[in-house]
């Protein structure tokens, strides 16, 4: 394989990861700045999308099914959580919701585990398999299906948010959410919608790269992680977040390819660390601080 | 008869300019606090007094000008430098320790003066126990000089606004400081608390400390003051004794946008 | 208002107490768990003094105590005497706190959290994947007994005894700190770091100092565990260690110093309460399982009982010390 296509064959892997990253970082970001809630359980929605799509598969559903079952299974899952546990919280704080969302991260994993086991699972690809031959780089339909799915989500929430009405009010309510009580709108609502739309979105990015990357009880922390990771150096906006996961991935993707596999969680890590400690200092950019 | 002890000045603050994005919050302020003396800065809303009282006390920066201080340049120096150095403050919004008792309040004032590291404090160590003893009872001579030594074991929480108020005073000389800068001490105070802390300053200024304090209340400052400085739109417009101040146009358009007259 | 005595009642009880349990309990499964809440407990401590005394949002103290093992297991492998094994890695897992809490401790809140955790994550991989030195995922085996003088110390009796004892002091030392000038340095920074700044407190540096000290607490409990076991592997020292960690501090309650004691004793317990009685009910029971029966518990108690334990007993205390908002009683 030519250097040149081997660069192309890490890059379509590392776009592939980060069109996680991606939809991750945007279901932090909406989540973040709507409730103010550091969700620690983003990474489980697709986790959960993913697993339970096999289950429900696996239990006799056909793959159409079993994938829209999951996706309103988890935004269920997503929504009585933030109903029961997350609004009773006394004493509300950042850091006392990001632990409550990381017991609660290892409740849903630890559930999976006891149902479904520790091995890593595989779904059928929705298109089939045949390999696409893009130059002396191969790629299959379903890595199609998730650059695709992607842009819709990307293109789809920034319509959304801008153009609808909905959509500004709820970026309204972000900015002032006393302001926007006071107007009428009815911020318990919005919250809901909110996680629920996390829910959906985690469930099918977990869906949609299943076929590609497997899945398994504990896909969920370092893919969520690595979501939060674009959400922060994205600067918490949609457009930012999407091209910050990107880069991610790809960079990931080349570490992985020329460097070391195991390593290349080491890298995306390494960057948030630095990042975060380099925005302390006056260098000249202002992050973005929610 | 007070003479200057030293000729140029005790804080002497050259040329301070700040700007917080668009704006300048302090333009070109320069002014000279005598020992052993009281000084006032008032102001319109937003002129900046808050603002020069934080660039001098090191919690943010000047864009550019120097403050000295007892000669030496401070501007720029981290505010617990400035601090050790002797410039004591207390803060419009209180800022006292929710989670400390009313005496240990108090007593994190003595911490500049003591040297008891971690170490010797998590071992307990002879030199940490004294020290512990020194600051108690360096604290509850404060508190004794606010009259608030019965409340000394209670949360903070418990005690209305203006013995709060003078709870800060007490944390800030606690530090044994040279100049104290008072920042709006006297916002919603009763008469009868106005009066005690027009009194405890009297006290420390005859024992030599230079006091700088900002405020709106008129009375106050007039009554008080041997010097006031007038600050509108970050720059320092008038400076004099208080009946100049008084009748002083540029200070009465500031306030009152419009010339008037003054009975 | 005296100062506080250095040796409190209920200490000095609950020392005698742990100290002539060996004697009373025969067999040594109990003995054996209570290790366990001793090197935990001493952990969870120095950890709630971090997260609840002074602010700092650091989700570190897994990687110190592993750091501490692994560094204290290789040198010892590798021949060095133990008590100097002990000490190389309290001075490595010191200068590594110091070469990363200084530029960490700029960041505040969940931010510090995030890096933290990061930070903990990449250790732990790091360690996995150097297995010349490591042993790599399977862990670190055949690490010889802690010897002092030619007595070698193996088994739970003695453990029992150095655990409590580095459990005991370290609480010990922490108790004297908070009471102290440094102490209240520290809650007022909490409270109000403008204000402490301008009394004189080298805030960064403080927080620095506390955040070494905690470390290489941790460190020294993770080189008695390394002696202790003597098989480590990076597995022990990541996520579900803090979780675990978080439970304790969550249940105890953080508002006292002892409360992630308390916290640790009955999670410990609780612990193998789980694996006995469900052990044979439930297909698998790694830490993932406990993870998922903690963080239940997390859940409850951040939404019933914030205060934890301490705080429902603080409350049972009669008023005569006053009404404290955030006490530092032994």
């Amino acid at each position: 394989m030519s250097l040149f296509s081997q660069i192309l064959q890490y890059a379509i892997s590392g776009l592939t990861g980060g069109s996680i990253y991606a939809v991750l970082g945007i279901c932090w970001s909406v989540v973040y700045l709507i409730t103010k809630v550091l969700n620690f359980t983003t990474g489980e929605f697709v986790m959960l999308g993913g697993m339970l799509t096999w289950g429900f598969h696996g239990a006799g559903l056909g793959l159409l099914p079993a994938s829209l079952l999951a996706v309103a299974a988890t935004i269920a899952i997503a929504v009585v959580m933030e109903r029961t546990a997350i609004r009773s919280v006394r004493q509300p704080s950042e850091m006392v919701y990001m632990m409550l969302t990381i017991a609660l991260a290892s409740i849903l994993k630890g559930i999976i585990l006891l149902k479904w086991g520790s091995e890593t699972r595989k779904i059928e690809p929705m298109f089939g398999n045949a390999p696409i031959q893009v130059l002396g780089a191969t790629l299959t339909p379903q890595v199609i299906v998730v650059i695709t799915f992607l842009i819709i989500v990307t293109a789809g929430l920034s319509w959304f948010l801008n153009v609808t009405l909905f959509g500004k009010a709820l970026r309204a309510s972000a900015v002032n959410p006393t302001g926007a009580k006071l107007m009428g709108i009815d911020i318990s609502r919005f919250r809901l919608f909110c996680f629920g739309l996390a829910g959906g979105l985690g469930a099918l990015t977990g869906i949609v790269t299943a076929p590609i990357t497997f899945t398994g009880y504990e896909i969920g922390l370092l893919n969520g992680l690595k979501g939060l990771v674009a959400a922060i150096v994205g600067g918490w906006t949609i457009i930012g977040t999407v091209l910050a996961a990107l880069a991610l991935g790809l960079l990931e993707g080349f570490c992985a390819g020329f460097i070391s596999a195991s390593l290349k969680d080491v890298f995306s890590l390494l960057v948030m660390v630095i990042f975060l400690v380099l925005s302390t200092y006056r260098l000249g950019f202002r992050r973005k601080v929610p | 008869m007070r003479g200057p002890i030293f000729p140029e000045g005790w804080l002497e603050v050259i040329d301070i300019s700040r700007h917080f994005g668009g704006i300048m919050a302090l333009n070109r302020v320069s002014f000279q606090l005598e020992q052993s003396s009281i000084t006032s800065l008032i102001g319109p809303n937003g002129a900046g007094k808050t603002t020069l009282i934080n660039v001098i006390s090191g919690l943010y920066p000047a864009d550019q000008g120097r403050i000295r201080f007892q000669g030496e340049n401070i501007a720029g120096m981290a505010a617990h430098s400035i601090a050790a150095r002797g410039i004591g403050r207390t803060f419009q919004l209180e800022e006292l320790f929710g989670s400390l008792t009313v005496l240990e309040n108090v007593m994190v004032g003595c911490h500049v003066r003591s040297r008891s590291g971690m170490v010797s404090c998590g071992l307990a160590l002879p030199s940490a126990r004294r020290e512990e003893t020194q600051e108690r009872e360096a604290a509850l001579a404060n508190l004794q000089l606010i009259g608030l030594e019965h409340k000394a074991g209670d949360p903070i929480a418990s005690l209305p606004l203006g013995e709060r108020k003078l709870v800060g005073v007490a944390r800030a000389l606690s530090m044994k400081p040279r100049l104290l800068m008072l920042d709006e001490p006297v916002g919603g105070l009763a008469a009868h608390e106005i009066s005690k802390l027009v009194d405890l300053i009297c006290r420390l200024r005859s024992e030599g400390l230079t006091i700088f304090i900002v405020e709106h209340n008129m009375p106050f400052v007039m009554s008080l003051s041997e010097k006031v400085l007038v600050l509108d739109g970050g720059a320092l417009i008038a400076e004099g004794l208080p009946e100049e101040i008084r009748r002083n146009e540029a200070v009465i358009k500031a306030y009152l946008g419009e010339e008037v007259a003054v009975a | 208002m005296k100062p506080v005595a250095q040796f409190p009642l209920p200490f000095m009880v609950f020392a005698l107490v742990v100290f002539l349990l060996p004697l009373v309990v025969s067999g040594s499964y109990v003995v054996g768990v209570m290790c366990f809440v001793a090197l935990y407990g001493a952990l969870a401590l120095g950890k709630g003094v971090l997260l609840e005394q002074a602010g700092i949002f650091s989700l570190a103290h897994p990687t110190w105590f592993g750091l501490g093992a692994y560094v204290t297991g290789i040198a010892a492998v590798k021949g060095l005497p133990p008590l100097m094994a002990i000490l190389l890695a309290a001075g490595f897992v010191a200068l590594m706190a110091f070469a990363l809490g200084a530029p960490l401790l700029r960041l505040k809140g969940y931010y510090l959290a995030c890096a933290t955790f990061s930070l903990m994550l990449i250790i732990e991989i790091v360690i996995a994947n150097l297995g010349s030195l490591t042993g790599g995922h399977d862990g670190l085996m055949g690490i010889p007994p802690l010897s002092i003088g030619g007595l070698a110390l193996e088994g739970d009796r003695p453990f029992y005894f150095l655990s409590w004892g580095l459990c005991l002091g370290t609480y010990w030392f922490l108790n004297n700190l908070m009471q102290s000038r440094m102490g209240r340095a520290i809650l007022s920074f909490n409270d109000s770091e403008t204000a402490s700044r301008c009394l004189g407190i080298n805030v960064a540096a403080y927080k620095l100092r506390l955040f070494i000290i905690t470390a290489i607490l941790a460190s020294l409990a993770g080189s008695l565990f390394c002696f202790w076991i003597r098989y480590i592997m990076p597995a022990l020292f990541g996520f579900p260690l803090l979780v675990e960690l978080i439970t304790m501090i969550i249940i105890g309650g953080g508002k006292t110093l002892y409360g992630p004691l308390l916290g640790s004793l009955v999670v410990m317990w609780l612990r193998e309460g789980i694996h006995t009685y469900l052990g044979k009910v439930l297909p698998v029971m790694t830490a993932e399982v406990d993870a998922l029966f903690f963080g239940i518990i997390i859940v409850v108690i951040l939404i019933l009982m914030p205060g934890g334990l301490a705080g429902w007993l603080e409350r049972l205390r009669p008023a005569g010390r006053g009404a404290r908002a955030r006490t530092n009683l032994s």
